[in-house]
């Protein structure tokens, strides 16, 4: 079977290994670019409370999720 | 629960929280426990080992090798991930991209896991999932036992039985078999005639 057949079949089974794997990336890569743009986000000098409406989540939520981590500084380009 | 910990096995826990501050690790791993674990020589969990034939100069050194790495960066992204993001229609390669061109190489590395605060509360210092999962497991195997204690053989059941983890490994490596290490604790704890 060639490779494109195999991902094809794979993507067609309802193994729940292979659907649950995929699920597990995806919110590692979704948690992934959530820190880089509420972090990209903060050195535009955007508030929590502006953060959490474009995330449409609480700004306490935003804030206990995001707020421990290491300061980031104002953007070089503003 | 704690409360259930021998005095040495809170030492080992609190010997492992000293590891991580000292190295400056954002948290106590799997690897800093077993470290911490080696340290107490007169220790039941050491006795264990000795007896389950592991060359404890030779499992330190691995140790100290393995604690090094826990340094509390997360794992990247590897090739599983992106095939399992394949399947369902993204790629990988293409969300890496798009993020570089905006924040510069390496920009996309997953973040730190989440840590909570229960065992920071009761050591003052911060565990990850694993060391957690370690602690709580050694409870399990105490109560698996029928022991009404938690001490350092508990611990090192706990953190080596399932063969998983980089502690687990760690002790595989240095000659040692984890299924029969039941054994070996219950000879130890058994009277001397």
């Amino acid at each position: 079977m060639s490779h494109a057949t195999e991902l094809a079949a794979a993507a067609g089974s309802s193994d729940p290994r292979v659907g649950l794997r995929a699920v597990r990336a995806l919110r590692r890569l979704l948690e992934t670019l959530e820190v880089i743009q509420v972090d990209n986000a903060r050195r535009h000098g955007w508030s929590w409370q502006e953060i959490a409406d474009a995330l449409e989540v609480s700004r306490q939520g935003v804030h206990k999720k995001h707020a421990g981590r290491p300061a980031v500084g104002p953007s070089k380009e503003v | 629960m704690f409360e259930r910990f021998t005095e040495r096995a809170r030492a080992l826990v609190g010997a492992a929280a000293d590891e991580a501050r000292r190295r400056e690790h954002p948290a106590v791993a799997a690897e800093h426990l077993l470290l911490a674990l080696l340290a107490d020589e007169d220790s039941l969990a050491v006795r264990v080992l000795r007896d389950a034939g592991a060359d404890l100069a030779d499992l330190r050194a691995r140790a100290v090798v393995a604690v090094s790495a826990a340094d509390g960066t997360s794992r990247p992204f590897d090739s599983a991930d992106a095939a399992a993001l394949r399947e369902i229609g993204i790629d990988l390669d293409a969300v890496r991209a798009a993020v570089e061109r905006a924040f510069g190489a390496g920009a996309l590395q997953p973040p730190a896991p989440p840590r909570r605060s229960w065992w920071r509360r009761q050591l003052g210092g911060t565990f990850n999932p694993q060391a957690r999962k370690i602690l709580e497991l050694s409870l399990r195997e105490a109560l698996r036992l029928r022991h009404r204690h938690i001490g350092t053989e508990h611990i090192l059941l706990a953190m080596v039985r399932d063969g998983r983890g980089a502690a687990a490994e760690t002790v595989v490596a240095a000659g040692v078999d984890p299924t029969t290490l039941d054994q070996f604790v219950l000879n130890a704890l058994r009277p001397a005639a």
